[in-house]
């Protein structure tokens, strides 16, 4: 590498500065002009978490949002050269690092994840599922939607503003995350049962019949008229929803 | 022919507006890659309607951190499938210390950073087969200087045999916070290296700084020395209006355009008349 050692000191004393606040002494810099780097800089994260996770942002105190903020761009090197991303890290950051904060806020890491999932089912990749429309919700094989994600939480993060969840909403939540055609992303809440209904879709197209048949295998019992039912009702809105998005035949 | 900078505030007005009608649209190509859904068909149908050129923000040229193969990899992927007519990055680093930082920082202007940055600005021209222009940034605070801005540029240019992204308002803007002189400064550029230009608004945020926003109205002395450089350049080069924030009317954003262009068109019909 061409580069000497004093040019990149230089280099890595102005971009430490720009996370931590802390300027050495750089020869021919101006003193009063370098604070806007760090000023610009810091606005561009903040802007992308606030954007991000505009429910904890609104959830935190003015302080509390400026601390962690300030302490996650100081302390962890972003690694994504996609500044969309970067907010994952911030979850990923406050999980590794078991921040004080969410243990105040017990529900914490569920909202986060829930508002990171939400960003990042929007802005993913498209993938592409072999299926047809032509086909009936009750004997065709159904297909599902490839851009999904099942969800678990302590809280009731997707249900309730946070502002009122405590601890004895504390339980197990099930949800599946799913983008639409039109693009927006769609939670719905489900039950164990068809959490695993999702599961035995994700490995291939299964039709009605056979998902009951698999359910009971795997269970050993026999589903009732109500079990029945149920699964279809989920099945007819999964299909609305786009959950579901089609048949193969 | 001027472009502009592709935002979704006016993505819906670029496909249906009678009123913004630029010649190509700008991105960066990290704000794109791997993204689908919504945006990404919104941008698939402005790409059937407008020329693209990309304007990257991460690759972090000047940085003392190794490359990064990876991302440079997705970069070639995307401009083969829009079939981006230039890519150009920036002549400043955003990661250092395996870090990003998502913002443009000054590098030192010393001869080791000259040969640094030519180097793997060669590379990045193999890596992509293609020439890449290397756009000048607006800075606020020179950084342990041991050579001329212009020498630190000149010399990278030719060394990395690399095309020239003049941002005629960051030149603008470094004249006045560095007090020179704006036009003196690009005759010494090696012009016949421009192969696009920018320009854009700023802030003036004190009576001796001026912060690059690209969130204002391109002022007149900007217009003039915009001019000024087409005259000195003598040809026609792509010109793309950037406008990242504060995004006004359309016919507002349309009227810079056409302003860019008239003076663009004027400055060479004069050129072409005194050589006739
Ligand atoms: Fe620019």
């Amino acid at each position: 590498m061409s580069l000497s050692e004093t040019t990149k000191a230089y280099q890595s004393d102005l971009a430490a500065y720009c996370r931590t606040g802390t300027l050495p002494a750089i020869p021919g810099i101006r003193q009063d002009n370098i604070t806007h780097y760090r000023r610009l800089v810091y606005n561009i994260v903040d802007d992308m978490l606030e954007n991000a996770y505009p429910l904890t942002y609104g959830l935190l105190s003015a302080k509390e949002w400026k601390t962690i903020a300030n302490e996650f761009f100081c302390n962890h090197p972003c690694q994504n050269p996609q500044v969309w991303s970067m907010p994952k890290e911030f979850y990923e950051y406050l999980v590794k690092s078991r921040h004080s904060l969410l243990i105040k806020y017990p529900f914490l890491q569920d909202l986060l994840w829930f508002e990171w999932i939400e960003l990042e089912l929007f802005m993913m990749e498209d993938k592409k599922a072999e299926y047809t429309t032509n086909g009936d919700i009750l004997f065709s094989r159904l297909v599902l939607n490839p851009e999904y994600q099942l969800l678990s939480f302590k809280y009731p993060v997707h249900h309730k503003n946070a502002r009122y969840i405590t601890i004895t909403d504390q339980s197990d939540y099930f949800a599946a995350a799913h983008r639409n055609k039109e693009g927006s992303v769609v939670f719905t809440d489900l039950s164990p049962a068809l959490v695993r209904i999702i599961e035995y879709l994700a490995e291939g197209p299964l039709s009605v019949k056979e998902l009951f048949e698999k359910f009971q295998t795997e269970y050993s019992i026999q589903l009732d008229n109500e079990g029945q039912r149920a699964i279809i009702r989920f099945v007819e809105t999964a299909y609305q929803q786009q959950l579901i998005i089609g048949f193969k035949n | 022919m001027t472009g502009i900078g592709y935002r979704k505030d006016f993505a819906e007005e670029l496909l249906q507006s009678e009123i913004l009608k630029p010649s190509f649209i700008e991105v960066a190509p990290e704000n794109w890659i791997g993204v689908g859904g919504y945006w990404k068909k919104q941008f698939q149908k402005a790409l059937e309607q407008y020329p693209l050129f990309t304007h990257g923000l991460s690759l972090s040229i000047g940085s003392p951190d190794e490359l990064d193969y990876d991302f440079l990899y997705k970069v070639k992927s995307f401009l083969k499938e829009t079939s981006s007519a230039v890519y150009s990055e920036h002549l400043s680093y955003s990661k250092c210390d395996n870090a990003h930082l998502y913002d443009l920082l000054p590098v030192p202007f010393t001869a080791d950073a000259v040969k640094h940055v030519a180097e793997r600005i060669k590379i990045v021209q193999d890596m992509l087969e293609r020439k890449i222009a290397i756009e000048i940034v607006s800075y606020y605070s020179p950084v342990a200087p041991e050579l001329s801005e212009t020498e630190f540029i000149t010399t990278i240019l030719e060394e990395a045999d690399c095309e020239l992204l003049l941002d005629v308002n960051n030149v603008y803007v470094n004249g006045f916070n560095h007090q020179y002189d704006a036009k003196s400064f690009i005759d010494r550029l090696p012009l016949e290296r421009v192969s696009y230009i920018h320009m854009a608004g700023h802030e003036k945020v004190s009576d001796t700084l001026i912060i690059d926003t690209h969130g204002e109205a391109i002022i007149d002395p900007v217009y003039d020395l915009f001019e000024y450089t087409i005259k000195r350049i003598n040809r026609d080069v792509p010109v793309l209006l950037e406008r990242d924030f504060n995004i006004p009317e359309m016919e507002e954003l349309q009227s810079e355009i056409d302003r860019l262009n008239n003076i663009k068109q004027s400055a060479l019909k004069k050129i072409d008349h005194v050589f006739i």
